[in-house]
């Protein structure tokens, strides 16, 4: 029979245990991560008129609005080989997946809160039925970006294979950075709040909507997010398949921040519960 | 050492908590960052604005038995449920648990509004650790057992407090964890449910289960219980069987002379407001202490302002948690009070109330209408009988029945 013990202890004075915890408890986290994820549809389309309808429209809305806008010439910045607002769309597309990866711990974790306080459940399986919600938009607007590459008349080149990678790396960035700060966030509030506007800053330092010039090219590669976006653009937009400097080392940076975070959130779980 | 048939092992438990929110979120943090390094344990003293919710707690709980916690608001057994279920973990102290928890703490949590009963029921497996694949086999009889028939399509946010309890109980209730936390949640549903829940429960104890149960329903843990412990402000004041936890608790908890939480007796001055008041209401037997089988001198002293006619007195005896009246007499032909501080009495033959405490409660009444002139007992504290016997198989066998009376048989 299963034995298990509770103590004032650190989980890391016994680091063997701890780790065969969490492990143990992937499968307990998939398994509800998957059902809240689907309830998540559900409930989404159940208390709406348009229903599904609802998944596809932003993205689509957000698309038109750039083909109008490209359509009628309003806007010509001739920056590369690739029509503006095809690149501006796969840019906006790419930020939005980070700031949702960002935002979704924050925001599944607190929205369950009363939950958390009461059921004995994995915290993750939230974390992890957030993502899915995320990965699942993400996909989404993908698919809408490659008709409109069509309609613009951008080729469909092999490096789009890659694609998946880079939106992996820009998705696990955005959720190590907010799992970490959903940790503060469930105990103060200011990080609820302060985070709309460093989103807001961050967005204009990082090249979404511009390329960014060769003067600031050095500052604007020490943002984290730039060397992840500008890389995935250039694999959807037929650039060159070789990564922008930074790509490896802050992919390889968010995978490790983003383990370090699950476990110490792991360590955090009874004292934020404690505060819920 | 640890008894090899425990399931629950408490060990010397305490838990603190802090009184302000701010220093609370401060204490938590520093508290985040102890735990990245090994070896450095949570402060042992309380620090500024923290209060032990739990103290020393230790006690023990073996497969197919059932405990009772019982205590007042505040004294710690929520602390102890969430402690027991993993939820936050303890400042001091062990807890080691052996198979599997289920907890039925808040039967509200973990339910969508949205979704229907069944959906919910896979959900709130789900979230108890049980996959979709298991719950399917027992999907009808978790259906059954909720009793919601038809309204089991239905969303959940159309369903009454008792109808979601049903629900959260029945889904608790067939994953058969081998130890069950229950945190007062028959209170919400109806008697039929109620019994079902007891029924269940007494069946899952006799199947090998272990039971917690905290409920403020003394019935409810004298019926599936056989053990009480009760809280006070985190310390564990007594340890018992459950009745013998509940007279303690009804006895100690609300302080003495006051066994309802009611206020301590102030006789009101005689006034035009006030024309009767009772002074005192006592007991008496032929020895020092009343034993049962006594003969009972009861007597009550009144003050009235003016001779009042045609009334009657009588005495109520009630349980010791004051929800039961187990017997009450009063004459059959109307007196009158005479003017100034008098006494009424009257003699109990041959009391019939087994070992125990009970409640004394007194009314003068008119006698036709019945309407009452001055209260003993009622919106302040009653008088407390005290029954003692010999220690006895007898009243041992009466204990385990919760047996309060006993009457004179002829057997042929």
């Amino acid at each position: 029979m299963k034995e298990t013990i509770y103590t004032s202890q650190s989980p890391l004075s016994t680091p063997r245990v701890f780790l065969q915890a969490v492990r143990a408890d992937l499968g307990v986290v998939y398994r509800i991560g998957w059902q809240l994820f689907v309830r998540n549809l559900k409930v989404q389309v159940r208390q709406s008129l348009l229903g599904y309808a609802w998944l596809v429209l932003p993205p689509l809305v957000t698309g038109l609005v750039w083909v109008l806008l490209g359509h009628s010439r309003v806007l010509n910045v001739a920056s590369s080989d690739v029509p503006y607002p095809a690149f501006v769309l796969a840019g906006v597309f790419l930020w939005q997946g980070f700031v949702e990866a960002l935002n979704c711990p924050l925001q599944q974790l607190s929205g369950a809160k009363a939950t958390l306080a009461k059921v004995r459940v994995p915290h993750e399986a939230y974390v992890a039925a957030g993502a899915a919600v995320v990965v699942f938009n993400s996909l989404l607007r993908l698919g809408v970006l490659l008709g409109l590459m069509l309609w613009f008349g951008v080729p469909l080149t092999g490096t789009l294979a890659l694609v998946p990678l880079g939106l992996a790396a820009l998705l696990g960035l955005g959720l190590a950075l907010g799992w970490l700060l959903a940790l503060l966030g469930l105990l103060y509030a200011d990080v609820a709040q302060g985070l709309p506007v460093a989103l807001n800053l961050w967005f204009l330092i990082t090249p979404v909507v511009y390329s960014p010039p060769a003067a600031f090219a050095k500052w604007l590669n020490l943002n984290p997010v730039t060397p992840l976006l500008t890389t995935t653009r250039h694999w959807l937009l037929a650039g060159p398949a070789a990564p922008a400097p930074g790509f490896g080392l802050v992919a390889g940076l968010s995978g490790i921040l983003f383990l370090l975070t699950w476990l110490t959130y792991r360590l955090a779980q009874p004292h934020l519960i404690a505060r819920l | 050492m640890t008894d090899a048939a425990a399931v629950v092992t408490v060990r010397n438990l305490s838990k603190k908590f802090c009184t302000q929110l701010r220093t609370s979120l401060w204490y938590g943090l520093r508290d985040i960052a102890a735990e990245a390094w090994p070896g450095a344990g949570p402060a042992p003293g309380l620090r500024r604005a923290e209060f032990w919710s739990l103290q020393d707690l230790s006690f023990e709980l073996r497969r197919g038995e059932a405990l009772a916690i019982i205590g007042a608001n505040g004294a710690g057994k929520s602390t102890l449920l969430k402690l027991l279920n993993g939820l936050i973990k303890p400042d001091a102290g062990s807890i080691h648990l052996r198979g599997r928890v289920g907890a039925l703490i808040e039967l509200g949590a973990g339910l969508d509004p949205v979704l229907t009963g069944r959906e919910n029921i896979f959900m709130r497996a789900a979230l108890l650790g049980v996959g979709r694949t298991q719950v399917l086999p027992l999907l009808p009889a978790i259906i059954e057992f909720t009793g919601l028939g038809a309204a089991i399509e239905m969303p959940v946010q159309f369903y009454s407090s008792g109808m979601v309890a049903r629900l959260a109980y029945a889904v608790a209730a067939h994953l058969h964890p081998d130890v069950l936390l229950v945190d007062e949640v028959l209170a919400v549903g109806d008697i039929d449910f109620q019994r079902k829940c007891i029924h269940h429960m007494m069946g899952y104890l006799a199947a090998g289960g272990s039971l917690i149960l905290v409920s403020h329903q003394p019935h409810h843990m004298q019926a599936v219980c056989q053990r009480g412990l009760v809280l006070e402000k985190g310390r564990l004041a007594f340890e018992g069987t459950t009745t013998e936890a509940l007279d303690y608790y009804f006895s100690h908890q609300a302080g003495p002379g006051s066994p309802d939480g009611l206020p301590e007796r102030t006789t009101p001055t005689l006034s035009e407001a006030h024309p009767v008041v009772f002074e005192n209401l006592t007991l008496s037997g032929p020895g020092a202490v009343i034993q049962s089988g006594d003969d009972v001198l009861v007597t009550i002293t009144y003050q009235a302002l003016r001779p009042v006619p045609s009334v009657v007195w009588g005495f109520f005896i009630y349980t010791c948690d004051g929800s039961t009246c187990i017997t009450a007499a009063y004459p059959p032909e109307p007196t009158m009070l005479a003017p100034g501080r008098h006494q009424l009495s009257c003699r109990l033959r041959g009391l019939p109330l087994t070992a125990g405490d009970y409640l004394v409660k007194s009314a003068i009444s008119d006698f036709e209408s019945r309407q009452s002139i001055a209260l003993w007992g009622w919106e302040d504290a009653p008088s407390r009988l005290h029954v003692e016997d010999e220690p006895s198989v007898t009243k041992n066998i009466h204990k385990m029945l919760q047996q309060l009376v006993t009457v004179d048989v002829e057997w042929n």
